[in-house]
């Protein structure tokens, strides 16, 4: 049986090679904070906080925009809804786990560590210790994470505009939702998610985000649902 | 004050939508149309997020062959949809953006 010290370390050894896509996303997330009018003590803050890229750029990005700070609380929540799925879907390998390791695992849950966690719940073998294998990960992603983005916050704006550095924070995304597009469904939910936030581009305060999101589940919910009316007529 | 302000508020709700159901729910409780909702939801905000940072880099859609970062995007779609690495995309996307603005700026 693997001790809760060789689960650690195994989280932490599986997680490196994520490390290298973090870098230039932290870097960026620190540069957006900068950037943004936020002091560095209150840029750091905001990640170390958070720990989101994704809802540290929105926020920074909105709060660079002068928008209502109800607004800025709101975006940072919509992006963040894809947590929500993420904890439905490891609470029932945390259950056993008394409330302060479940507060820490939820605080520490990210894309990356989500993946990780569902790959070794799903394993074989005894579970024994795996949440330990779930704080490796995340404890290993949490560090890189913030150091990275103490060196954008650093070097802020010092990064010349032609390395476009800000479209590494893209690419990232497609990292993630090309294997986030698992069924028909997903990819009906992508496209009609993906038109909207063009058509509604012209909105303020990135309500096309929240707008396109919620057409694209629309979207893929109705295209399950006629699936279902196809299966049970044949 | 309020960065301040915002920055705990931002960090309360990031917390409490990573520890909704750890924390304070029963999974099985919920009604299966909302927990369909939710597996749709990581497809649908990326793509929400991908399209203008591709489509619209400067706030205004931009599908022609002069927008660089949509050519960029697009490489980079279909080399995730290839390799399974995470950094294959990241590696693919920069390169070709890069390669274009050398090649026409």
């Amino acid at each position: 049986m693997r001790s809760s010290r060789d689960e650690f370390a195994a989280g932490a050894r599986e997680v490196s090679p994520v490390l290298v896509g973090l870098v230039p996303f932290g870097l960026v997330a620190g540069v957006a904070a900068t950037a943004s009018g936020l002091t560095p003590l209150q840029g750091f803050a905001l990640s170390a906080l958070s720990f989101s890229g994704i809802a540290q750029l929105i926020v920074c990005q909105l709060i660079a925009a002068k928008s209502p700070a109800i607004v800025v609380v709101a975006a940072g929540s919509i992006v963040s809804l894809r947590f929500v799925m993420y904890s439905a879907s490891v609470s029932p390998h945390l259950a056993h786990l008394d409330r302060r390791w479940r507060a820490l695992l939820a605080f520490l849950m990210t894309d990356q560590s989500f993946a990780m966690a569902t790959a070794r719940f799903s394993a074989p073998g005894d579970a024994g210790f795996r949440h330990w294998h779930t704080l490796g990960a995340s404890i290993t992603l949490y560090l890189a994470w913030q150091f990275t983005v103490a060196v954008g916050i650093a070097v802020g704006a010092q990064v010349p505009g032609s390395w476009s550095l800000d479209f590494a924070v893209v690419l990232t995304f497609i990292a993630l939702l090309v294997p986030a597009v698992r069924t028909r469904a997903d990819l009906g939910a992508a496209i009609v998610a993906g038109a909207v936030a063009l058509i509604a581009a012209g909105l303020p305060y990135r309500l096309a985000l929240v707008a396109a999101s919620l057409a694209g589940i629309a979207a893929g919910m109705a295209m399950e649902r006629s699936r279902r009316r196809r299966e049970r007529v044949q | 004050m309020t960065p301040w302000l915002t920055i705990l508020a931002v960090a309360a709700a990031t917390f409490l939508l990573r520890g909704s159901f750890i924390l304070f729910a029963n999974p099985h409780k919920f009604p299966h149309a909302f927990r369909q909702a939710l597996q749709l939801v990581p497809a649908a905000v990326l793509a929400a997020i991908v399209a203008p940072g591709l489509a619209a880099p400067a706030g205004a859609v931009d599908l022609s062959p002069h927008n660089l970062r949509l050519l960029a995007g697009l490489v980079a779609l279909a080399v995730a949809a290839r390799i399974r690495h995470p950094l294959a995309p990241i590696a693919a996307g920069m390169a070709s953006l890069w390669l274009l603005q050398g090649a026409i700026g």
